[in-house]
């Protein structure tokens, strides 16, 4: 009887998926929102963390397992953002489609090149990854790279529908190359603006806008600073002054506050990605409210 | 060089149109035109070394960009070790303090078995585990975990975990084999460091002596629904403790259900159940480490039939689903033993009714991102009958049926996620001896990234 019942319901998950949408199980919110730009109806998309959440410290918890049960395709960060807890759920989900190596695995970070790749990997300097800083939406420019490749494998996983995915790609190409210069445009004043930030996940946001760092809070990553390193930092501002000091929503902002309380400096809490505030619910919107939020904190 | 030379003649067009030319200032025309060409001749050559600089810079940048992806591919070790497991250490030490002898300790109503007792006083070394991990083939991986400690001055090793489990087999199945922590509670499926409390809950000392290992093989499937529904079993050869004896087939075997969710973004829960089976062959009782000294003859031995059952519920909540933050654990487990046969010590024999039950509570309150702070409470009892007591007595079992209670309070220090310092105290009152224990201990974590389990 259980016999039966058991290949009754594999059966029925097997016809059911034939007629279903391509489940997506991003690791990000970011990921989801580029997924929903590419794939729209076509696609069932969970975003396994919120923008108020920090993506290393998850849990394997039995929601994440059984919708990574469900899944079709991981798009995730990679470059061990998601150590702690995405190898748990491929484990534990034992859904074939998800293991490493198959179509069913997409890490953004394999589609461009990392910087902040640490010389020596040693524990004492933080928080350090491997294979670089994985903190790689908070430039356009990568997700544009990651959006093309993304679509690719939409394409690949669900061949019926690649004319649909081809046009989505086209349109979102279009709409984010608009965007992206337009963004240049706003954020001219901002080139060269010397910043201090908490944490090291902005690299590649710096990169994009050609920000001036002067400092980072966290000498270590993920360690909170000393007193005697922080006081370092507010005689290095006295003779290079910066202008604002950046922080990540999903993080406390003691240190920024410290900062703030020392020096006067004006802090900017930024998304960092998507419903990381209010006004970031999109992939647009979230480059659009972080462009915002720097030109005020700017004038 | 097309666009150089239109510039060059729209410069020229341009000082023609602007400059009007009559007839007699041919020589004036000719020396303007030596002077246009030099000034042509200066802006061609302005340009190259501007075209040069661009180019030098775009080769420069391709540098920066292959040094960049070697760094990257530099990250994978060269050679034979490529292939290494991923492997992870775990050193942990303690400091113990107890108001009692640790020798004499007892939990009333039950025989605490293998290394279920008190760790040694004052300073002394915990397990070292060490852990090894890969896939094996595209079929499956493995995982085992060694562990070392001392026991009276000797180093024991022990292979507390080896398995292999299948890998993607696909539609939620996953088969394991080898040497595994039972599923039969929530807690003994961790390793007891990644535990709250730097000891083991009372009733998983009493019943199990720490933790419950299974010899043997595990099924599980995840259903495909949207919440988290697990269910599975395991057969084992029945060898440890509550069962005993070698068995030529299936010597203990338990089946498993879990399920699980979200509410909001805020909190999560699992629910556990679980049932146990096995008919041990001459269990013996009270020929744990703390009895060791004083039995000197023949222990009891127990025959029959012994069932467990589980049940464990777990609760989990952090502001916004934040755990880095601030997060708070809510953690029971209840476990119901049944024993039905008979003991025999020597020529002696009696019919035996033993039924252990009990569980625990905690609460765990991460107030900051490097401290945490936890309270436990543990509450046993039992009901013990056997045709002839002074077996019971013999055997350590106290029948009275009073009611074992521990009341622990600790604190952690997390500098990193590598490392803990934890203070513990216990009220103990497992008999009806109050001993109060203080402990210190550290535990530390070398190589792979830990898993993040719920």
């Amino acid at each position: 009887m259980m016999k039966k019942l058991f290949f009754i319901s594999l059966l029925l998950s097997y016809t059911v998926a034939s007629y279903a949408n391509l489940n997506i199980f991003a690791c990000e919110p970011e990921w989801a929102s580029l997924s929903e730009e590419l794939g729209g109806s076509k696609l069932t998309i969970y975003a396994a963390t919120t923008g108020l959440q920090d993506p290393h410290f998850i849990q394997a918890r039995p929601s994440l397992i059984a919708k990574a049960r469900q899944a079709d395709l991981l798009v995730c960060t990679g470059a061990e953002l998601e150590i702690g807890w995405l190898p748990l759920l491929q484990r534990k989900s034992a859904n074939a489609a998800i293991q490493n190596g198959a179509p069913g695995y997409f890490m953004a970070t394999d589609t461009v090149t990392l910087t902040g790749i640490p010389e020596q990997l040693d524990r004492s300097q933080g928080d350090i990854h491997a294979d670089g800083n994985p903190h790689i939406q908070t430039n356009p420019q990568h997700i544009l790279t990651v959006a093309k490749q993304l679509s690719l494998r939409l394409q690949q996983l669900d061949p019926s529908n690649q004319t649909f995915y081809q046009q989505r790609w086209l349109d979102f190409e279009q709409r984010w190359t608009q965007a992206m210069q337009r963004w240049q445009q706003q954020a001219a004043p901002l080139r060269g603006m010397p910043i201090v930030i908490q944490h090291n996940s902005w690299d590649y946001l710096i990169a994009w806008l050609a920000l001036d760092k002067i400092a980072t809070l966290e000498t270590k990553p993920g360690v909170p600073p000393s007193v005697s390193e922080l006081n370092t930092i507010v005689q290095r501002l006295k003779s290079t002054p910066a202008k604002v000091v950046i922080h990540a929503a999903y993080q406390p902002a003691r240190a920024s506050d410290w900062l703030v309380d020392k020096t006067g400096i004006v802090k900017v809490t930024l998304p960092f990605t998507i419903g990381g505030n209010a006004a970031a619910s999109n992939l647009f919107s979230l480059f659009d409210n972080t462009l915002a939020l720097l030109l005020e904190a700017q004038k | 060089m097309k666009s150089k030379t239109t510039i060059a003649l729209m410069i020229t067009s341009a000082l023609f149109v602007s400059m009007p030319v009559t007839a007699n200032d041919v020589t004036d025309l000719n020396e303007l035109k030596i002077e246009l060409l030099k000034m042509r001749q200066d802006y061609e050559s302005r340009i190259d070394a501007l075209e040069n600089r661009l180019a030098n810079m775009e080769q420069e940048t391709v540098r920066v960009e292959t040094q960049v992806n070697s760094a990257k591919k530099k990250t994978v070790p060269a050679g034979s070790s490529r292939f290494n497991p991923a492997i992870s250490l775990v050193l942990n030490s303690q400091f113990s303090d107890y108001s009692r002898d640790p020798e004499g300790y007892q939990i009333s109503g039950f025989a605490i078995p293998g290394e279920g007792g008190l760790a040694r006083e004052g300073f002394s070394l915990g397990e070292s585990e060490l852990t090894f991990s890969a896939n094996i083939d595209q079929l499956l991986m493995a995982q085992t975990t060694i562990a070392l400690h001392d026991d009276e001055g000797e180093t024991e090793v022990e292979v507390e975990e080896a398995f292999i489990e299948t890998l993607g087999l696909g539609n939620g199945l996953i088969v394991r084999a080898g040497r595994f922590f039972s599923p039969i509670g929530y807690l003994n499926e961790k390793h007891i460091h990644a535990w709250n409390f730097a000891d083991a809950p009372l009733i998983y000392r009493g019943l199990f002596g720490n933790q419950l290992v299974t010899d043997g093989i595990k099924v599980s499937y995840l259903l495909p629904t949207d919440f988290y529904m697990e269910v599975g079993g395991t057969a084992g050869n029945g060898d440890q403790n509550p069962g005993s004896g070698q068995h030529n087939g299936i010597g203990d075997w338990l089946i498993y259900a879990k399920t699980g969710g979200d509410l909001g973004h805020n909190s999560s829960w699992q629910l556990g159940l679980s049932h146990w089976q096995s008919s041990p062959d001459d269990r013996e009782i009270g020929a744990g480490h703390s009895h060791g000294g004083e039995a000197g003859g023949e222990s009891v031995a127990f025959n029959g039939d012994t069932d467990i059952s589980n049940v464990s519920f777990v609760y989990k909540w952090a502001p916004n689903g934040n755990m880095r933050q601030e997060n708070i654990t809510f953690l029971t487990e209840y476990f119901y033993l049944n024993d039905d046969g008979e003991l025999s010590v020597e020529n002696e024999l009696a019919q035996y009714d033993g039924k252990q039950y009990g569980g625990f509570v905690e609460g765990i309150y991460q107030f900051s991102p490097h401290w945490r702070t936890g309270l436990r409470y543990d509450y046993l009892g039992s009901d013990l009958s056997a045709s002839d007591t002074e077996l019971l007595d013999d055997a350590g079992l106290d029948n009275s049926g009073f009611h074992p209670k521990r009341y622990g309070l600790m604190l952690e220090w997390l500098p990193s996620e590598f490392s803990r310092f934890r203070a513990q105290i216990n009220h103990d009152r497992a008999s009806s001896v109050h001993d109060t224990q203080v402990l210190f201990q550290y535990t530390v974590s070398l190589g792979a990234h830990g898993a993040h389990n719920f």
